[in-house]
């Protein structure tokens, strides 16, 4: 081994303090409570859709908010993990979720632009977009600092993920408070704070996540 | 030799209990493995620097390792990211010989090694990306010498160059 190596061997090894090794439990924890708060807030300051409390809801409604929650877990799981690189770990999970979700637009779309009897796409609705961006900051948030204090090797990924799951969940909180349950509007505006968090967190969070 | 994959997540656990004799024996044979583990796909200048940096990387993470998880792959992961960096930063080597292949030692663990191996990952690369890396930001050819080396057309070899690493830097955590 080379001197050069050698002292600096020697420099870091002078420098060993005590650290609190990574815990994944602690991740979910933090991610898991800044989504209580948001969602603390949002019923605070919008109040409760109708029937949420007695179980009186829409089939859409079940449908579109469960589809994103299982894609807010999964990406926050997988982000939670990323912080701790490994060669063999996998991370294809929030892959097949955003597949699945993917298919809410599509409904949402078809509905909007049919006859049916869901097919009502109000201009108006764009507002539980901005709502669940907003409701997505905190989580996102967590999930940031998370990453920050671990190694993602694969930053862009992670940043997708973090985008995807703070927006999926965000959207979930805001769909407690909304009260719209046409596929149209879920399909199209609550899943498009999710693609706009997806792409904000792959193309301008992932940057900050390089070390 | 390199410690035993039991040997150094022990020896990685005290170090992050502040156990500075621990960590510095973990760190000297994190050194040899480095070096054996760069070694093919290194340029011979580059190496020391190369390893110190991913030296510097495992200690300013080193609260990132989960001691219920093996060392190696850790270590593999934050190697291969500094290394994919290292091919990204822009230099030309003077000198292109390589160190030949050294055989590792065989244990146990081979399995292991070789599939966290930085060949493993630049397997994974379509062959025309894996020459112009290699040739370009491994073994120092200007972009022109490459075209002519592997018949590929220059503006050809710097997108596979782009291309290659690219892909390297989204399975850094591929096993196979």
């Amino acid at each position: 081994m080379d001197d050069a190596t050698q002292a600096l061997i020697a420099g870091i090894a002078a420098d060993a303090t005590p650290v609190r090794p990574i815990n994944r439990m602690r991740g979910l924890a933090m991610v898991g409570l800044a989504f209580l708060l948001t969602e603390i807030v949002v019923l605070f300051a919008l109040g409760a859709r109708q029937g949420l409390m007695s179980g009186q809801v829409s089939v859409f409604f079940v449908v579109v908010n469960g589809l994103l929650l299982i894609l807010g877990l999964s990406c926050i799981a997988a982000v939670v993990t990323m912080a701790s690189p490994q060669v063999g770990a996998n991370h294809d999970g929030p892959k097949w979720a955003m597949a699945m979700a993917g298919v809410l637009p599509l409904a949402g779309l078809l509905a909007a632009t049919g006859a049916g009897v869901n097919g009502h796409l109000h201009v108006q609705g764009a507002h539980c977009m901005y709502l669940g961006l907003a409701a997505s900051l905190l989580v996102g948030a967590a999930l940031f600092v998370w990453l920050r204090r671990g190694a993602p090797v694969s930053p862009r990924l992670a940043g997708l993920y973090l985008g995807a799951g703070a927006g999926a969940l965000g959207s979930v909180a805001n769909g407690m408070a909304c009260s719209d349950e046409s596929i149209a509007h879920l399909g199209i505006w609550h899943v498009a704070s999710v693609v706009i968090a997806a792409l904000i967190g792959r193309y301008g969070v992932s940057r900050w996540l390089r070390w | 030799m390199t410690g035993d994959e039991e040997t150094m997540a022990r020896l990685m656990r005290a170090a992050q209990r502040g156990d500075r004799q621990a960590y510095a024996v973990l760190l000297e044979q994190a050194a040899k493995w480095l070096r054996r583990y760069f070694q093919k796909r290194t340029a011979r200048e580059k190496l020391g620097d190369l390893v110190q940096e991913v030296l510097m990387a495992v200690h300013a993470k080193r609260a990132t390792y989960d001691p219920s998880r093996p060392f190696y792959p850790w270590l593999a992961a934050i190697a291969r990211y500094r290394w994919i960096d290292h091919l990204r930063a822009e230099y030309r080597v003077q000198e292109q010989e390589l160190f030949d292949d050294i055989p590792g030692d065989e244990n146990a663990e081979e399995v292991v090694m070789a599939r966290i191996s930085l060949d493993r990952l630049f397997a994974q690369l379509p062959p025309a990306q894996a020459a112009a890396i290699e040739l370009v930001k491994i073994e120092g050819y200007s972009v022109a010498e490459a075209s002519q080396r592997c018949g590929q057309s220059q503006s050809l070899v710097k997108v596979n160059v782009h291309r290659g690493l690219k892909k390297l830097a989204a399975i850094i955590e591929k096993a196979s």
